[in-house]
């Protein structure tokens, strides 16, 4: 299972990675904003995106909408990882085309709980 | 002045989920105060909040306890930490603020929040024009002082209803 994270925190960047390794999942790249994360995806097709919201030159919710609107891109699952967590942000992403949210603070199990979700979707 | 309560209540709350889900470091609240820290903070993270409310969360917390959250979050020894402090404290005061509004917005219109901007040094401080309200959140971490500030601007203080 090949991931691709986006997140403009390497912290958070790590965390996840640390948290999709202990999962058993070791393919994973990063991108630092939506931008990067649209090279990195054009460039090399994963199985899913893991992306933050609030990033500077492209935010995720911008990221969802470019990857929804590329054929050769628009089929990859989406799950949304952000301290966002009002109603309306959930609606917004969901639109968008995000497939799943996590909301940060997060523990390790509803990532393995949200990765399932969007693959059996 | 000081802040409300309810306010304060929400952002001790806010702060434990954070450290509780995301660090392995347990925190002890200490009861709130005014005024300015008994020792100065070397690492300050602030984010700001603009909407319904407008203000600032700010985390303060000496170096040596911004090594230990940060070689916490990254799963590395603290003598690893190197340059990755301001990123952690960043993030760190980012989901505090992030929760603090999340819980807010359950039970009022919601605000948006900033980025976050983080400074380390020494024999530094922070001013804030005095047309404000704000109140500190002291909290023990394995006797390492750090503290969560609430600051809200003049004309939207009230408490949560
Ligand atoms: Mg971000």
């Amino acid at each position: 299972m090949r991931f691709l994270v986006v997140d403009d925190s390497s912290t958070m960047r790590r965390i996840i990675i640390n948290t999709l390794n202990k999962l058993g999942y070791t393919e994973c790249r990063e991108a630092g904003n939506g931008r990067e994360g649209l090279d990195a995806l054009t460039a090399n097709p994963v199985d899913i995106v893991i992306t933050d919201w609030n990033m500077p030159e492209m935010s995720g919710v911008e990221f969802a909408r470019a990857v929804r609107a590329n054929d050769a891109t628009k089929a990859v699952p989406i799950l949304m990882v952000t301290t966002n967590a009002a109603e309306g942000d959930i609606v917004e992403a969901l639109k968008a085309g995000v497939s799943n949210y996590v909301v940060k603070p997060f523990t390790p199990a509803t990532i393995k709980e949200k990765i399932e979700a969007v693959l059996k979707a | 002045m000081s802040v409300p309560q309810s306010l304060l209540s929400t952002l001790v709350s806010a702060t434990e989920e954070v450290f509780d889900t995301m660090l392995a470091l347990p925190l002890q609240a200490r009861p709130p105060v005014t005024g300015p820290l008994e020792t100065p903070a070397n690492v300050v993270a602030t984010v700001a909040f603009a909407g319904h409310r407008r203000g600032l969360v700010v985390v303060y917390s000496s170096l040596t306890a911004a090594r230990q959250i940060t070689s916490s979050m990254l799963g590395i020894p603290v003598h690893e930490v190197n340059g990755e402090v301001p990123d952690a404290m960043g993030e760190i005061a980012n989901m505090v603020a992030g929760t603090f509004r999340n819980r807010l917005a359950a039970v009022e219109p919601s605000s948006d929040i900033s980025v976050p901007t983080v400074t380390i040094g020494t024999d530094f401080s922070t001013l804030y024009s005095s047309a404000v309200f704000r109140s500190r959140c002291p909290f023990d971490m394995q006797g390492e002082p750090l503290s969560v500030e609430l600051i809200l601007t003049g004309d939207q203080v009230g408490g949560l209803k």
